[in-house]
């Protein structure tokens, strides 16, 4: 239940919003509410027609703006400084067959762009980081800030003859006659050659597999 | 979704400043087209309550700039205030028109504005018909009683206590419905609504003193 007081302050609100929507129409007359305290009605009407709305000078509104505007370029530049550590990271350069560096004097491909120390990133990318670095990024291509891809390149080129070098080898040792007897008694039995004649490595096996001792 | 009124529950809407607000903070040179839209609202709740244009632009120029600097967390604390469902639990609503964006600017304005005057304690306001009520030289009959009756319509508002005086001037300068003057003030819609109708007799007492 409403007390008195909240009932007319819920009757008030009700005048002054049909007050400003009728204002909002261009409505000749205020509403009326014959149940309201005609004092109210009166200084509703006349707050309304009294406290108008202020602007600011036209000098003072463009001063914040442009001061508005600088400090979210700062702001968009700061947080493009710390996207772009993780682009940069994440592209690696890379150089076709045949074409050569910025540099060189021939063009780069078209859906690459130089950016900055030897890394190549996508046009739209380098556009965006371009617009908002103070100095332009150098366009040269450094040969000597290149990655040492032939280190990786000779890396593999050392294992692989390593591992011809050990197979080697153990074909050689394996082809080799040993000197010593007991190499070749080891030998001989893995051979078969225990075994008495005309039975063989064959009769050897499928003793084996028979639990069968000679 | 805002907690339903006293009234009872309305459907959801959307805040009609979401897509300046998104493209603000997808790129703050954006930002421009909310502080165009609001400028005068916010200079004008400034102005009114520290009665002097420098002040004004002062506290204008804070709370643009704390609502650009600001504008990343703006959403996550509009959720939260939803999800709160009002200002210290007190069920609010917002009108179809309205602003999550223009309350919580209010809200750093209100802010400001309090530091501003608690800063400047010590100087002196002049009052703000002194800066309004020189007449212009080619100042016509209906605009100089315009002149005055607004010169007397604020005058009866200063004499008003501060938190009345707050909801008139959000109400009638800058618009805003009671719910929207709820959350900038932390107050319940109840309160605004009575704050605003002690506000309107104690005014139209004042203006009956000054006929008579």
């Amino acid at each position: 239940m409403l007390g008195g007081a909240s009932r007319d302050a819920r009757r008030t609100e009700r005048y002054l919003d049909g007050l400003m929507e009728a204002e909002e129409r261009g409505a000749a007359a205020a509403p009326m509410d014959l149940d309201l305290d005609p004092a109210v009605l009166l200084a509703a009407r006349e707050l309304r027609a009294g406290l108008v709305r202020v602007h600011p000078s036209f000098r003072f509104e463009e001063g914040l703006a442009a001061r508005l505007a600088q400090t979210a370029g700062e702001a968009r530049r700061a947080r493009n400084e710390q996207a772009a550590p993780a682009a940069a990271s994440s592209i690696a350069p890379f150089r076709a067959p045949g074409v050569a560096a910025a540099g060189d004097g021939v063009a780069a491909p078209a859906g690459l762009a130089v950016v900055g120390e030897g890394v190549a990133a996508p046009a739209g990318l380098a556009a965006m980081r371009d617009s908002f670095a103070a100095p332009a990024a150098p366009r040269r291509l450094s040969l000597a800030a290149r990655p040492s891809r032939p280190l990786v390149v000779g890396g593999v080129g050392v294992a692989s003859a390593a591992i011809s070098i050990g197979a080697v080898y153990v074909a050689w040792r394996w082809s080799r006659a040993s000197q010593s007897p007991m190499v070749r008694a080891v030998r001989a039995g893995r051979s078969g050659r225990t075994y008495a004649s005309g039975h063989g490595r064959r009769a050897a096996v499928l003793h084996g597999i028979l639990g069968v001792m000679p | 979704m805002f907690g339903s009124s006293e009234e009872g529950a309305r459907p959801a809407r959307l805040d009609r400043d979401r897509g300046l607000v998104e493209a603000a903070r997808r790129d703050p040179a954006c930002f421009d087209a909310l502080y165009r839209k609001y400028l005068a609202q916010v200079y004008s709740y400034a102005f009114y309550e520290l009665r002097d244009h420098h002040a004004a632009e002062d506290a204008t120029e804070r709370v643009f700039m704390q609502a650009l600097t600001g504008l990343p967390r703006f959403e996550e604390r509009a959720d939260s205030f939803i999800r709160a469902g009002g200002v210290g639990g007190a069920a609010v609503e917002i009108p179809v028109d309205a602003s999550t964006f223009r309350v919580w600017l209010f809200r750093i304005a209100r802010n400001v504005v309090a530091n501003e005057r608690r800063r400047d304690r010590r100087r002196p306001a002049a009052p703000l018909e002194h800066a309004s009520g020189l007449a212009a030289a080619d100042d016509t009959f209906e605009s100089a009683a315009a002149r005055e009756a607004g010169s007397a319509a604020w005058q009866a508002v200063a004499r008003l206590p501060e938190d009345r005086r707050r909801a008139v001037v959000l109400r009638f300068v800058d618009e805003m419905s009671t719910a929207e003057i709820a959350e900038v003030l932390g107050r319940s819609e109840g309160a605004v609504r009575v704050l605003l109708h002690r506000a309107l007799r104690s005014v139209a007492a004042d203006l009956r003193e000054r006929l008579s």
